[in-house]
């Protein structure tokens, strides 16, 4: 990704302005030369819903997107996270071929990237801080909410290196296998935790574009 | 922002409808399925022990659930003060606030419930599920939980504190 396409992605981010991920984590500086994505400004879709309850059973049991074991040929160490954003997949590598797969809602177009990064922290239950716009549309909102089952950021977050980006919970799980977010990975509440407890810090994490063979 | 002191008002979460309800002067009484029919107002409020012009300023507001957030919610809403929630005087005795869902703001007032309690919202009686209850109040920090079991569970109790 050319600089000149990431400065673009900012600008238009910028203009469009729902920058939570980055509202929440501006003191999270990004690691140029590390991960490849953009480093646009994270948003979150016009249609969140804070204040909408998705408590830590709710799951994605069915379909494609439910999380299962599946047949997956890579050269990753086992515990790597392989999050494939046009499928709308995580894996968990395993080993002899397999993964555990999680279906999760990426970010909408031109939000998308890719990289390698790592798990740099976690959280239980993170807080949140709607971005001005949507105070502007919403001034009833806290400009803070701290983590719990309203808070969009959802169960847990796992925080992907210096960038803005993370893999987190979410209030509204029917978005999940969807292009929604501006960046961040989200999964249903208690697919997020599932991961949650399978993830160290330290964690390696690649980032794919477009499906691999 | 027309008040109707003597009548209440219930509106929903439809505020489209809430804000025609209210543009009008509520005149509109049948308003669709908003059940927004002007009914006489209960007299069971006492006076406040809060004057309302207490609650008039630039707040920094932040929420939590559970009470061992409530320190650093505090704080947090403190820094937020750059982006502060404004309480201005009404066209009588209240103040302009929202109310759950709804970007427009409405008069509401203090009332004393027969709890004990202090309550802020409509001129319905007190406890009536759009209210606010006030948990504390000083004149640099409010906290305020809904009583709406509802809407407090998703929003959590509101801290505010008092922009400097």
């Amino acid at each position: 990704m050319t600089k000149s396409y990431v400065g673009a992605l900012q600008r238009v981010a910028g203009r469009l302005g729902f920058a939570i991920c980055a509202l929440v984590l501006m003191a999270v500086a990004p690691s140029p030369g590390w991960a490849q994505g953009a480093r646009a400004v994270e948003t979150m879709s016009v249609g969140d819903e804070p204040g909408r309850i998705s408590t830590e059973e709710v799951a994605i049991t069915e379909g494609p997107f439910a999380r299962q074991l599946v047949l997956f040929r890579s050269n990753e160490a086992p515990g790597t996270l392989v999050v494939h954003t046009s499928e709308r997949f995580l894996y968990v590598v395993m080993g002899n071929n397999r993964a555990l797969r999680y279906g999760i809602g990426v970010g909408r177009e031109g939000f998308q990237w890719s990289g390698l990064v790592r798990i740099s922290r976690k959280a239980e239950w993170p807080d949140w801080t709607p971005p001005p716009e949507m105070i502007s549309r919403q001034p009833y909102l806290p400009r803070f909410m701290a983590g719990g089952p309203g808070n969009p950021m959802g169960a847990r977050a796992m925080y992907l290196g210096g960038t803005i980006y993370r893999i987190h919970g979410t209030n509204q799980p029917e978005t999940i296998g969807h292009a929604v977010s501006s960046g961040c990975f989200r999964l249903a509440n208690g697919d997020v935790i599932d991961l949650y407890t399978r993830v160290p810090v330290g964690t390696k994490v690649v980032i794919r574009h477009a499906a691999s063979v | 922002m027309p008040v109707a002191p003597r009548l209440t008002r219930r509106i929903t979460s439809n505020a489209p409808c809430a804000a025609l309800c209210a543009g009008v002067g509520l005149l509109l009484a049948g308003c669709a399925s908003t059940t927004s029919s002007p009914t006489p107002t209960a007299v069971s409020a006492r006076p406040s022990n809060i004057p309302v012009t207490k609650l008039v300023g630039r707040w920094g507001v932040a929420s939590y659930r559970e009470e061992k957030d409530r320190q650093r919610t505090e704080a947090q809403a403190r820094s937020h003060c750059r982006q502060p929630y404004v309480i201005a005087k009404g066209p009588t005795d209240g103040v302009m606030m929202h109310v759950a869902d709804d970007p427009k703001p409405y008069e509401l007032t203090l009332k004393g419930g027969s709890d004990g309690k202090t309550y802020l919202g409509f001129e319905a009686p007190p406890g009536d599920p759009q209210d606010r209850e006030i948990v504390s109040f000083n004149d640099n920090l409010m906290v305020m939980r809904w009583v709406s079991p509802d809407v407090n569970t998703r929003y959590g109790t509101f801290v505010y504190v008092r922009c400097k």
